[in-house]
């Protein structure tokens, strides 16, 4: 008897999403065995993981980790691997900080430049910044061909010893009780939409209530999810660029021999996916922050690390993204609703995520082969 | 009976169907050939007959003893252990090792399976020498694989071939580039292996080879056999119907020579260029090629042709000299510069300059036809890309495709299509119809022929194949340990004084 393993000759219908799907059943199910063992109440605990992904507080994670996953993926997709992530999303909230603070006079709580300028301001100084951040990485990749995997994440523990030195030094805020954080960006600038708190007494309605809550107060979060949605799409289906990225990450000699400079076309597509990951750190500072803590790295899940695994996860597929996306932010939220619900640490996130990976390789294993016996 | 081969079939992933229901016995002391156009599944069946490959349907069977015994190859060392050996067209030793531990290598990992230890380099250098001594191929065990020529690494193939003991020796367009002496060599070992009743089958896509050396003729075309000859009973004509059936007459080469301009468009002076080690390969190397000319650059494999052309279109930095491309200073401006101004380019690996595998045949041909810097107009690539596949008769399901899935003679035609519909000034190709079956390379000649004459294409071909430099060129080179003689008109020149001229 003899195991052979084929590839399928036709790809299984809706195989990348079934694998998807399957997965997270798989991951939950071996959580559910490994906690149960230790004692916890399941019911308990089924009835948190259902809620935290269908919970309104998912939507901050969920575009944020889109976003910065779409960033991530265009330099994936060239075999360019950009790990600084989170260095790119920390070290874009700088700029953000220094011009709003320095245009608007807080003795008067007037600025003499419109708020809109400095917001757009903030915005494309962040993104500069977090190009600039992953072209560090991209330029000794090109020009002396070190690899960008240590690189970028050396650059993530610069960020964070950069900021926390500028957050503790020359930003540190004048009004903040004796804590060690900048001060809070103007309200001006802040990009929320509050909605009043309503009670109706029917659940349904407070609970659609609070999604539009949700949506609302992270509106400039979801606008850039979709326009970042909708680029990508167009880059990848009508530009040259697109093109060269794909071809890059299948064979940069046969681009190069074709006449395309790619030297700098890494230095583009670090600059382009590091420029990405700056806008989100930016709008992150002006919708959810208002002000940048000490010890910086600590008060993020890791967003930086999170949209790697939404990116691998969705197989590189753009398409795929947003449902991996929503897979990582729910786990997360999971994650915290366990902990506060005294079930255990937010660590056993960790458990469903890799039960998660595991059970995706499986079935994205049977997705793609066939195992005859013959 | 030493094999048979049972209603093997072969459907690759996006359902394109390589081979179907194969049946062939092989006989102890014989010769088979095996003949087919490009994509006719050819590679397939030996891959399968080598454990690369799994079948979807159908069994081998081997001789075991005096009876013949199913057998499922995982892999080739399974296939190696059951007496099938293959030696490709592409030497497989690896270069940073002697020849001795190559080998020993092959028999560590055989031996490994059954658990009977390890082979040592001196237990290899001697059996080395005793099958040297009676093939009469010298060898030393102590050579670095790299300093080997190309002839001389597949004759360690065939030897390592012998050393394993091999019953069956599948020969995959091994002898195709081998120059006239070193290919009379090997037919005579494989005439004593024939006479010892060892089985040799020879895939090739030249006629004449099957012809010179095969008992048997068995010829595949779309995945199905549609003839298995007696050599001795069948005609050149015969063997050409079946393979290429009714486009058998549609390819005619012209044979008119270019008439070229004064104008150069290729010129190369005092070139020095060294290897991928570092060594100088070429020096000295002065040569021009006028516009509307085909100039063939000749020599065995490893005498520089690669890092020629790598250097005359940019790819690779000169020690010294200067290379003027459709007027471009090339050694300035490099290979960009030399793409802007037209200038097609068929690499010596083509898998690695030519192509992205991983992308779709529309994929790749946009790359190069899309005149908007930012944008890609896709209706106009679909439209070149179905013309590409239509005027090289790519066999593909669709040019949208992944390269992947072609054959390795239908890539080749995607390349060719693509940097020749691309070339408006000069194409610079080192051995284009290397992989291409007959009907194909004539087709290919003819079109360098119009392109030369009718649009004053220039035209340079570093080749290995001496048939193929002959037919196309006016102007004959000869590339020999580093070093340019010529030119020659080929119509004025015997062919067995280039051949002197390419070894002495």
């Amino acid at each position: 008897m003899k195991i052979t393993i084929l590839k399928r000759k036709k790809e299984l219908k809706y195989g990348a999403v079934i694998a998807s799907l399957l997965s997270i059943l798989f991951g939950i199910t071996i959580y559910l065995v490994i906690i149960g063992l230790f004692g916890v109440n399941l019911v308990e605990a089924i009835n948190i993981l259902g809620k935290s992904f269908i919970s309104p507080t998912i939507m901050k994670d969920f575009l944020i980790i889109y976003v910065m996953g779409c960033g991530l993926l265009l330099s994936f997709k060239a075999s360019l691997w950009n790990i600084g992530g989170e260095g790119q999303f920390y070290i874009a909230m700088i700029p953000g900080i220094v011009i709003t603070l320095l245009l608007f006079n807080p003795e008067t709580s007037s600025t003499t430049v419109p708020a809109f300028i400095v917001v757009l301001l903030v915005i494309i100084t962040g993104s500069v910044v977090g190009a600039v951040w992953a072209a560090v990485a991209g330029t000794l990749k090109a020009f002396m061909n070190i690899d960008e995997v240590p690189v970028t994440l050396i650059l993530n523990y610069i960020a964070y010893y950069l900021v926390n030195h500028l957050v503790s030094g020359p930003l540190k805020g004048k009004k903040t009780y004796g804590y060690l954080r900048t001060d809070e960006i103007p309200g001006i600038y802040r990009l929320n939409i509050i909605l009043p708190i309503t009670r109706t007494g029917n659940q349904f309605e407070e609970a659609v209530y609070s999604f539009l809550t949700q949506v609302s107060y992270y509106i400039a979060l979801l606008v850039t999810a979709i326009a970042i949605s909708v680029f990508t799409w167009w880059l990848f289906k009508y530009t040259k660029l697109g093109l060269y990225i794909k071809i890059m990450g299948s064979n940069p000699e046969y681009l190069y021999a074709t006449g395309v400079n790619t030297k700098m076309l890494t230095l583009l597509i670090m600059a382009l996916s590091g420029s990405i990951i700056g806008l989100s750190g930016s709008l992150y500072l002006l919708v959810e922050w208002g002000r940048i803590p000490y010890g910086i790295q600590s008060h993020t899940p890791g967003y930086g690390y999170l949209a790697i695994l939404a990116s691998w996860l969705s197989m590189l597929d753009h398409r795929l993204l947003p449902v991996s996306a929503y897979l990582v932010a729910g786990l997360r939220n999971t994650g915290l609703s366990i902990k506060i619900a005294g079930l255990g640490d937010t660590e056993q996130t960790l458990i469903i995520l890799g039960s998660v990976l595991l059970g995706y390789s499986i079935t994205r294993f049977i997705a793609d082969y066939e195992v005859k016996i013959r | 009976m030493v094999l048979s081969i049972n209603n093997i079939s072969k459907t690759f992933p996006g359902g394109i169907t390589a081979i179907e229901e194969i049946n062939l016995d092989l006989y102890e002391g014989e010769i088979v050939a095996l003949l087919g156009e490009n994509g006719s599944g050819k590679s397939t069946l030996v891959k399968i007959l080598y454990g690369v490959y799994t079948p979807d349907s159908g069994e081998i069977k081997i001789l075991t003893g005096d009876k013949l015994s199913r057998v499922n190859f995982g892999n080739p060392v399974d296939a190696m252990k059951h007496g099938i050996i293959l030696v490709n067209q592409t030497p497989q030793l690896i270069d940073k090792l002697s020849v001795a531990e190559n080998i020993a290598i092959t028999l560590s990992t055989l031996r490994s399976r059954d658990h009977s230890g390890f082979t040592s380099i001196s237990e290899t250098s001697k059996l080395l020498k005793e099958v040297s001594e009676s093939t009469g191929i010298r060898v030393d065990p102590n050579e670095k694989a790299y300093n080997l020529t190309y002839s001389q690494k597949q004759f360690i193939e065939l030897l390592r071939a012998i050393i394993v003991n091999a019953k069956i020796f599948l020969l995959d367009e091994a002898l195709s580039y081998l120059p006239i002496a070193e290919k009379k060599r090997f037919y005579d070992i494989l005439y004593s292996l024939k006479n010892s009743g060892k089985t040799v089958l020879l895939i090739t896509h030249k006629i004449q080879e099957a012809f010179d050396l095969s008992d048997r003729i068995v010829i595949l075309r779309k995945g199905r056999i549609v003839g298995v000859l007696e050599t001795k009973n069948t005609t050149v004509d015969e063997v050409r119907r079946l393979m290429f059936g009714e486009t058998n007459n549609k390819y005619i080469i012209n044979n008119n020579w270019s008439n070229p301009e004064e104008e150069h468009v290729i010129e190369v002076e005092d070139l020095a260029v060294r290897d991928d080690h570092g060594r100088e390969v070429l020096s000295n190397i002065t040569f021009c090629v006028g516009k509307g000319e085909i100039a063939g650059i000749i020599g065995v494999a490893g005498s520089g042709q690669r890092e020629l052309v790598e250097s005359i279109v940019g790819l690779r930095k000169p020690i010294r000299g200067k290379i003027t491309l459709a007027g471009v200073d090339v050694v300035r401006k490099g290979i960009k510069a030399v793409r802007e101004a037209g200038v097609g380019y068929i690499p010596d690996q083509p898998l690695k300059q030519g192509i992205a595998c991983d992308n779709s045949i529309v994929e790749n041909i946009a790359i190069m036809f899309s005149s908007n810097p930012i944008l890609i107009n896709w209706d106009i690539v679909k439209e070149k890309a179905v013309e590409i596949v239509k005027n090289y008769n790519v066999q593909s399901k669709s040019i949208d495709s992944p390269v992947k899935t072609l054959s390795g003679g239908n890539i080749m035609k995607v390349i060719i299509g693509k940097e020749l519909s691309y070339a408006k000034q000069a194409l610079i190709a080192c051995n284009p119809t290397r992989a291409l079956d007959e009907l194909s390379a004539n087709n290919l000649v003819s079109v360098l022929k119009y392109k030369a004459h009718a649009e004053k294409l220039s035209v340079l071909i570093a080749s290995e194949d001496i048939d193929e430099v002959l037919t196309i060129s006016d102007a004959v080179y000869v590339l020999n340990s580093g070093r340019l003689i010529g030119p020659f008109q080929p119509s004025k020149v015997p062919r067995e004084r280039i051949e002197e001229l390419m070894v002495a």
